[in-house]
């Protein structure tokens, strides 16, 4: 089962920051990114550039509309994302707890869809079902 | 440059939709999909679970508290991301803009990934970049 791990901060604490403060987060990630490596786990992440380079692009009709800065304005804001193959919930709850952020910002879990479950015809039979 | 694409839009609308709706709106999805892989953009892509099926992770004085939900109610929900490769934000905003089906509420936003090279911080190897 794969999960979602998007990962929250306030990320004008990292503009604050000392060139060794950042270091020490870049090397807390890259041991934990080396340990669900090594676990199996890992399946894909990315490291965000901040919410400021942000485009939110909306259709309405036939126009598109731009603007600049995130979707959500939010006190802590989204930085990064893990992608993990794990048994069940309680496992990426797990790995979640270990990583860096969820020591000062918040970690959102979240099942991806199977569309399996739901109908390989493409027809969605139940939303429960991938719940 | 890798470009993370995030989905918004009104999940309660996928649950309102009749199996007919559904079906040629997983075909819609279906297309983009082959577009997106055909043109050499596509780097990774998920449809996630509804929000209620959502936890939230977060450590207060060393204890692990988690919340059911999502990080962050909003008034539309993250329902799926693409990470694509494209040479310039323009060319991210125009997949941004074809973007099937969000709904009326829908918005796509699009943030470069970190480049953490670029950004001048000491990588042992290209694959631990998260965070």
């Amino acid at each position: 089962m794969k999960y979602l791990l998007t990962i929250y901060s306030d990320e004008s604490q990292w503009a604050q920051a000392t060139p060794q403060d950042l270091q020490d987060m870049m090397s807390a990630y890259e041991a934990y990114t080396r340990e669900i490596t090594e676990a199996g786990v890992m399946l894909g992440g990315e490291g965000l550039s901040p919410s400021g380079t942000s485009t939110t692009v909306r259709v309405r009709g036939d126009e598109v509309l731009t603007s600049d800065g995130p979707f959500a304005e939010t006190r802590e804001q989204l930085g990064g994302y893990y992608l993990l193959d794990c048994r069940d919930v309680d496992e990426a709850i797990g790995w979640a707890a270990r990583m860096p952020g969820a020591r000062y910002g918040a970690i959102e879990v979240r099942p991806v869809m199977d569309y399996e479950a739901v109908g390989a015809d493409g027809e969605i039979h139940s939303r429960e079902v991938a719940r | 440059m890798k470009y993370l694409l995030l989905l918004y839009g009104d999940e309660t609308r996928w649950e309102n939709m009749s199996p007919e709706d559904s079906a040629e709106d997983m075909q819609r999805w279906s297309a983009f999909g082959e577009d997106l892989t055909a043109s050499g953009a596509f780097v990774a892509g998920e449809g996630l679970a509804p929000t209620a099926a959502a936890t939230t992770v977060r450590i207060k004085d060393g204890e692990v508290v988690h919340t059911d939900g999502p990080f962050a109610e909003t008034r539309e929900q993250l329902g799926g991301f693409y990470l694509l490769e494209c040479p310039d934000l323009d060319a991210a905003l125009g997949w941004a803009a074809k973007v099937p089906d969000l709904g009326e509420s829908g918005s796509v936003e699009v943030r470069p990934v970190m480049d953490y090279e670029a950004a001048g911080y000491e990588l042992p190897d290209a694959e631990t970049h998260a965070g």
